[in-house]
């Protein structure tokens, strides 16, 4: 497989003026000369292949956007080595834009004040995309994203959704060797988000397209990504297989159960007799339900027959590891203790 | 890894060009609000044309020009002035606060010929409202606003076009410094009155004290307003054209050739705001 992008010890710092805090403190470092680098990105090593679909994903400032914008050339790297498609993005931008596309979440690319039939039009044109090409994916776009409604409307009278749906179809025009999409479904409701992840996933089996998506939206990823790039205040935190992530990172399943009637303290007491040995947590916090956090190593059989045998069940649901839980864990907990 | 195609010479005019009509486009939908400014345009430069008229009942001779010569001179400086009014510094200054260069980076076309044929695109929307403007300007003064000859006519199509291209790449420049100071607004200001003073468009510069003059003489921006309106005027003897359209070409070609130079520089320091 060709290789679409690499990165070798990749870095971004910026300078800033040194701010404070309060109204004096702030006017007198408005006058100052103190400045303070801020590293955005560092020592970010990776390869994508083409064809790939990979996750970026990480806390806010964790280096994503950075990272996608020194992919594509508008941001020139504070050290390290990027190639895209075979050419350093910086040095040969103009280039390289020909065969990739890109949505940045809430920053419309597409003209304002006219129609989005005539952006497109103007993307074709710019983008030299073929008849046939151009053919499919319009199609495509305004079918699977439902276009049809607002083609003729000028993009300023549209809502947030659609206009979104017009940048990720006007991205895709050119069926681009790469497609960076960052937070492509801020904004969209669960219909249409589920309809651009088949947009993707049918751009990407049509013209073997590589996708990095950037999103908080961890729905997006499970539906489109096989492979997670995992930032944290900049350096790279996991690079591998999403399923892989899920085994590294998952704490274990989770036992939610209803229950026909608050537990008296004897049956309580009899189940954590019975459950000593298992590595869980048991929370009864909520009346009437009881959630059991088990770790790895803990047997769901054994302790679903435990829970069975205590107490007057009502309901009884085994939650798996998903992607969403794990990395709001691993957000909330501190990614060292991860 | 496969190197990528290179975009023909035809690929990137035939991309250029529909840039250009979908900003004329662009540029024709807010009608009123246009024709609001072009009238308080008008207006304004009303004013000048009468405090010229009156300075010409006092002193009929104040200059070089006689009153039929500076009242069609005026006419034809404001006609070229409207004409090359472009917005590619407020569109600039508005998409670089809000983020939203990130994506004018990463067109084909390159920054400059993005940024450019949407400034050809602004002049030619510009002729919607000049065309009628001439007309008026026919209706006031008469047939001294007409050209002295279709050789100068034609000439000052050309000349037109060069004006275009430093009115361009001053433009270009201010981009240059938005990116640097992070805002164009200040800097676009001090074009602004220098562009009024210097371009002639107050005035031709003979009427300038000899000091003022040599100072606007050494700057590029008569050449953008000036130049074309004495051409058609036929205030430069034909055979003085081909020097003037050199200066001219030269000054063009020199601050688009400047405003890559640094363009590449900032590139190399530059931040995108936002996420």
């Amino acid at each position: 497989m060709d290789t679409a992008i690499v990165t070798e010890q990749l870095a971004k710092a910026y300078t800033r003026r040194k701010r404070k805090e309060g109204f004096w403190p702030g006017l007198r470092a408005y006058f100052s000369l103190e400045n303070e680098v801020v590293s955005a990105v560092s020592e970010l090593s990776f390869r994508i292949e083409r064809g790939e679909s990979v996750g970026l994903i990480g806390e806010n400032g964790a280096g994503k956007s950075t990272t996608v914008k020194m992919l594509t050339g508008i941001l020139v790297p504070s050290s390290g080595r990027v190639e895209t498609l075979g050419i350093v993005p910086h040095a040969d931008r103009r280039r390289l834009s020909q065969s990739i596309g890109v949505v940045f979440g809430q920053k419309p690319q597409i003209l304002w004040d006219i129609p989005a039939r005539d952006s497109f039009q103007l993307l074709k044109a710019m983008y030299r995309v073929p008849e046939d090409v151009f053919r499919f994916t319009y199609t495509e776009a305004v079918e699977r994203l439902e276009l049809g409604d607002f083609l003729d409307t000028p993009v300023r009278l549209l809502s947030l959704g659609q206009r979104m749906r017009c940048d990720l179809a006007a991205s895709l025009l050119h069926a681009p060797a790469i497609a960076f999409l960052d937070e492509p479904t801020i904004g969209l409701d669960v219909l249409v988000k589920e309809r651009v992840r088949e947009h993707l996933i049918e751009m990407r089996r049509r013209f073997g397209t590589t996708i990095v998506l950037t999103t908080h939206d961890l729905k997006d990823i499970s539906a489109t990504c096989e492979r997670l790039l995992v930032l944290d205040r900049g350096r790279l935190l996991y690079d591998g297989s999403r399923h892989g992530f899920e085994e590294r990172y998952a704490a274990g399943r989770t036992l939610l159960v209803t229950l026909d009637a608050t537990v008296d303290e004897s049956a309580r007491a009899r189940l954590e007799h019975d459950l000593a040995g298992e590595e869980l947590e048991l929370d009864w916090s909520v009346p009437r339900h009881l959630r059991v956090q088990l770790v790895r190593s803990a047997s769901t059989p054994r302790v679903t027959a435990s829970v069975l045998r205590h107490l007057a069940v009502v309901d009884l649901a085994v939650q798996g590891a998903e992607l969403d839980a794990i990395v709001t864990r691993l957000y909330r907990n501190g990614k060292a203790q991860a | 890894m496969s190197a990528l195609p290179r975009p023909t010479l035809r690929q990137l005019v035939h991309g250029f060009v529909v840039l250009a009509q979908k900003t004329v486009q662009t540029r024709l939908t807010y009608r009123l609000a246009t024709l609001v400014s072009l009238l308080a345009s008008v207006a304004s430069y009303g004013v000048f044309l009468l405090v010229w008229l009156a300075i010409y009942r006092e002193n009929p001779r104040p200059g070089p020009l006689s009153r039929d010569e500076m009242l069609a001179y005026l006419i034809a400086a404001f006609l070229v002035n409207s004409l090359l009014i472009t917005s590619v510094e407020l569109r600039f200054g508005h998409r670089l606060r809000m983020g939203l260069i990130a994506g004018d980076l990463l067109r084909p076309l390159g920054f400059l010929m993005f940024q450019m044929a949407q400034g050809v695109g602004d002049v030619l929307a510009n002729l919607v409202y000049v065309l009628p403007l001439f007309a008026a300007g026919y209706g006031f003064a008469g047939s001294a606003i007409l050209p002295a000859s279709a050789a100068a006519a034609a000439l000052t199509l050309l000349s037109v076009a060069l004006g275009f291209l430093i009115a361009f790449g001053v433009s270009y420049l201010i981009v240059q410094a938005a990116f640097v100071l992070q805002s164009g607004y200040g800097i676009m200001f001090l074009r602004a009155s220098l562009h009024q003073v210097f371009s002639g468009l107050s005035a031709p510069l003979v009427m300038f004290p000899p000091t003022l003059r040599g100072a606007a003489e050494c700057l590029p921006f008569h050449h953008e307003i000036e130049t074309p309106a004495r051409i058609w005027l036929g205030l430069v003897p034909l055979e003085d054209a081909p020097r003037l359209l050199a200066w001219q070409a030269a000054w063009g070609v020199g601050l688009i050739v400047a405003g890559e130079l640094i363009f590449s520089a900032v590139m190399r320091r530059h931040q995108i705001q936002g996420g």
